[in-house]
């Protein structure tokens, strides 16, 4: 990788990122609906209308709302939510660390068990095992999130009993330190396992395809007459060349992951950003539903940036010019 | 000014207060233990639907932050279950000059959560810089009849209209009026006060902690001014999104209290055993609610009563209350909800009732015959060309399409057509109140405790515009808009009652809505716990066994 590419990609990512929030802007002010209504409710008269749009600048004409917008954005303020009455960052910022864990969790949960799966089933390539995993990989892709989020609370949670249905820690302790983590792991166990889910499904099809094609080349056969160990031609030999499909969709698997944590977040009460995202959305409030557009744009932004970069550490060949 | 006393001071203040605090009420608890009295101690766990945003319930009239705030706050005066308003913040009230002045003595002793006193100007500058300017209700109604509120000392406060205002005591409690502190709040923006998610109250109990979409943590206010209440220790508002979640994590032991049961639930719940139940038709949000049917009446289709009268026949209410619901509310009666018993007039002979002969036969009657088997065309009706199919659309919240569902079946049996539009909430107002672009449509009209809190809205001229949730039919009759003025004025009850018993007579033969049905939510517990209100301070008088 050269540092010509590296620059130019980075000098991309304000522009990338700016196209998003403007097509947002666009999307959210332009999409039928009042912002004011949610906050009036039922009731309220002509006048009360009239000052709450002032009040949030929504009486002037929009290429001067989004000018104001650009200019505070710039300025690194991303506004204050209608509905909440507080500074949007702060709300972000609120419910970041609930999202991260999750679908921080969620990602590296299906990297090593999705690639674990998928060098299981290449190993043993034609055998039931490899159907079975095949099997139960396309079914679980298949399937919705919301359902296995319902069907993981109905069988593990409301049936076994093992796992509480909802929210991140306790309703009825106010533990600290140690404990407190591990009620937070056990509340983060099923929300996770349904995020997991279909991510696993894709990565371990992903890098059994990889794997079994790998296993086909050259030098894996040169190894293996070499008398080289089977465990160890394939961790050592076969598997960093047969990742690059699965490091490849990694950028956008950061966004599926988003994606699938605003329904799994809903589902299992999690607090997290999707669950702001879609309140905001349901009641019009621009200036949140534009910062977290924001900050997943940046994000899946930076993650497709990091995987070219992991691609060519992975694949010296891979250059960029 | 002895002769313009209307109502004396209220001399039983300590029985009501009494009524008001006893954790007797709802069908099936158990008395508790008059020696010992109830268990004390423990914590409640209740699911909300949504994240607050807000805590402070003098800036907005949104449900979700009243379910969240109301524990935290009080009102003037306290309702009943029958509407009737005892003390709270307010010990006794006089109601003067014909009901033009309202005196109201302040409670003594009553101190906020940070310890400061409770005092006159708190009253006087909750409703300058919040409720009159920026709680959308009490604004649209105290605020346009109010001519000043003043205190003449710190334990006396003063309202004055400028003619006689009869509702006025039903909307001074914790959901239309709440008082917050003005130490807190003087000088600084009202809506962003730190306090906004941080607050400071007087009522039964305090925030502990706020984790924003996922918890509300309150504890027991110790000073708290009714004496041995609460009875809890705390009470865990969990934020659950979805009610059938919400059901699973009752099921579950992790909650103990929700707002609400779906109706295919509910049935479950009622056969396990382990639960009580509170069917109310009061909500944080709005109390007393009716889907209502509004017909465009600037569409020259809907200009003819007579249609009006003729779909209104054809539906069959009762399988609305069964198959909607699911036995969760009743049929309207009249266009005043029964939940407000002083204004609703039960048996007026113009309500439609279904009987589909008989809308066919108005159908015909109105210009509309059948043309064949299908759907019925226009012949010879005003403003409609002849030939017209009986096509119209329905507009609705997609979260009411079984309403819309049911009806689009109905109408279809008497040869009516509809077409159903669907729109997410905040489209909706813009599409029906703004743009006008809607034939018929559904809404949740909730009444209130007063008429003029969530009825008058929907009837008088002056409300026909683009403000959401207003007047949707555009039905303008000048008799409507004087009796509206003059139940207003009105402070005897049984004239009143009556003015609003006219009052609907006219609506019903107007037909510029038709009243579907009035909902009511089922409240669910677990039965180790008991003594609970219906919304506001549902907690207040509430324990649980260990």
């Amino acid at each position: 990788m050269n540092r010509r590419y590296l620059v130019r990609r980075l000098a991309q990512l304000p522009l990338t990122v700016a196209a998003i929030l403007l097509a947002g802007f666009l999307l959210i002010h332009l999409a039928p609906g009042d912002p004011v209504v949610a906050l009036a409710g039922q009731s309220g008269d002509a006048e009360y209308y009239a000052y709450l749009r002032a009040k949030f600048g929504l009486d002037k004409p929009l290429p001067t709302q989004l000018v104001i917008y650009a200019g505070n954005v710039l300025s690194g303020d991303l506004g204050t939510s209608y509905v909440l009455g507080r500074p949007v960052a702060e709300a972000i910022a609120e419910r970041l660390p609930a999202t991260v864990l999750l679908t921080g969790s969620a990602l590296v949960l299906s990297t090593v068990v999705g690639i674990s799966l998928g060098i299981y089933g290449a190993r043993r390539h034609g055998r039931w095992p490899d159907t079975a995993v095949n099997l139960t990989a396309l079914t679980v892709y298949a399937a919705p999130v919301f359902l296995i989020g319902q069907l993981v609370i109905l069988g593990l949670a409301l049936g076994a009993g093992w796992f509480p249905v909802e929210g991140m820690t306790d309703a009825r302790s106010s533990v600290t330190g140690l404990p407190r983590l591990l009620d937070i792991a056990h509340h983060l166990a099923l929300p996770a396992l349904a995020l997991t889910s279909q991510e696993v499904a894709a990565v371990a099809r992903l890098s059994r395809v990889g794997l079994l094609d790998e296993l086909r080349q050259d030098h894996i056969r040169t190894a293996r007459a070499k008398g080289v160990a089977e465990g160890v031609v394939v961790r050592k030999h076969a598997l960093r060349r047969a990742l690059l499909p699965v490091v490849t969709v990694l950028g956008g698997r950061v966004g599926h992951l988003v994606a699938g944590a605003v329904i799994v977040e809903a589902v299992f009460g999690w607090p997290g950003l999707g669950r702001l995202l879609v309140t905001a959305m349901q009641n019009r409030d621009g200036p949140i539903v534009l910062g977290v557009f924001l900050l997943v744009a940046v994000t899946v932004v930076v993650a497709n940036l990091l995987t070219d970069l992991l691609y060519s550490w992975l694949d010296p060949r891979v250059r960029y010019g | 000014m002895a002769g313009d006393r209307m109502v004396a001071v209220l001399a039983a203040a300590t029985m009501a207060l009494a009524a008001c605090s006893s954790p007797e009420g709802d069908e099936g608890e158990q008395t508790p233990d008059a020696d010992a009295g109830p268990p004390r101690g423990g914590t409640l766990v209740a699911a909300i639907d949504s994240d607050p945003g807000t805590l402070n319930p003098a800036i907005t009239t949104s449900g979700g932050a009243r379910t969240a705030s109301e524990l935290l706050f009080n009102g003037l005066v306290g309702l009943t279950s029958d509407l009737e308003p005892v003390p709270e913040l307010a010990e006794s009230w006089e109601v003067l000059e014909a009901g033009a002045l309202y005196r109201f003595d302040l409670r003594d002793g009553v101190t906020w959560h940070d310890g400061e006193p409770f005092t006159s100007a708190d009253v006087i500058f909750t409703f300058e810089e919040m409720l009159l300017s920026l709680h959308a209700r009490t604004k649209a109604s105290v605020g346009a009849a109010l001519e000043s509120i003043e205190a003449p000392d710190e334990d006396t406060v003063e309202f004055r209209f400028t003619e006689p205002y009869a509702p006025l005591l039903l909307q001074l409690d914790v959901t239309e009026a709440p008082i917050l502190p003005r130490h807190v709040y003087e000088g600084t923006d009202v809506m962003t006060n730190p306090a906004n998610t941080d607050p400071v109250g007087t009522g039964p109990f305090r925030l502990e902690s706020y984790t924003p979409d996922a918890e509300l943590r309150f504890s027991a206010n110790p000073d708290y001014f009714e004496p041995d209440l609460p009875y809890l220790d705390e009470v865990v508002m969990r934020i659950i999104p979805e009610r059938g979640n919400q059901v699973v994590a009752l099921e579950a032991g992790e909650v103990d209290w929700l707002f609400g049961v779906p109706g295919p639930d509910l049935a479950r719940l009622e056969e396990s055993g382990d639960y009580g139940f509170l069917e109310t038709a009061v909500n944080p949000g709005g109390s007393n609610c009716i889907m209502t049917v509004s017909f465009n009446l600037e569409r020259p289709m809907f200009a003819d009563v007579a249609l009006r009268r003729a779909l209104a026949t054809a539906l069959d209410r009762e399988q609305f209350v069964e198959r909607v619901l699911f036995g969760q509310g009743r049929v309207a009666e009249a266009p005043i909800s029964s939940g407000i018993p002083f204004a609703h007039a039960p048996d007026l002979e113009e309500m439609p009732q279904f009987e589909r002969d008989e809308a066919e036969s108005l159908l015909d009657e109105a210009g509309w015959p059948r043309d064949g088997d299908g759907v019925r065309t226009a012949r010879g009706v005003d403003g409609v060309p002849d030939g017209t199919p009986l096509q119209f659309g329905f507009t609705h919240f997609p979260s009411f399409s079984a309403y819309a569902e049911l009806l689009r079946a109905q109408l279809r049996e008497v040869g009516a057509e509809v077409k159903l539009v669907p729109l997410e909430p905040p489209v909706f107002a813009d599409t029906v109140f703004k743009a006008r672009d809607f034939d018929t449509n559904i809404i949740s009209y909730c009444n209130g405790a007063d008429p003029e809190i969530g009825v008058k809205r929907m009837y008088t001229t002056a409300n026909i515009g683009p403000v959401p949730f207003s007047n949707a039919a555009a039905y303008s009759n000048p008799t409507v808009d004087a009796y509206f003025d003059e139940a207003r004025t009105t402070v005897d009850p049984e004239a009143r009652s009556d003015i609003y018993r006219r009052l609907q007579e006219q609506l019903v033969e107007d037909l510029p809505y038709f009243w579907i049905v009035e909902t009511e939510s089922v409240r669910a517990y677990y039965a180790r716990c008991e003594g609970f209100g219906p919304a506001g301070h549902f907690a207040t008088t509430a324990h649980c066994s260990s």
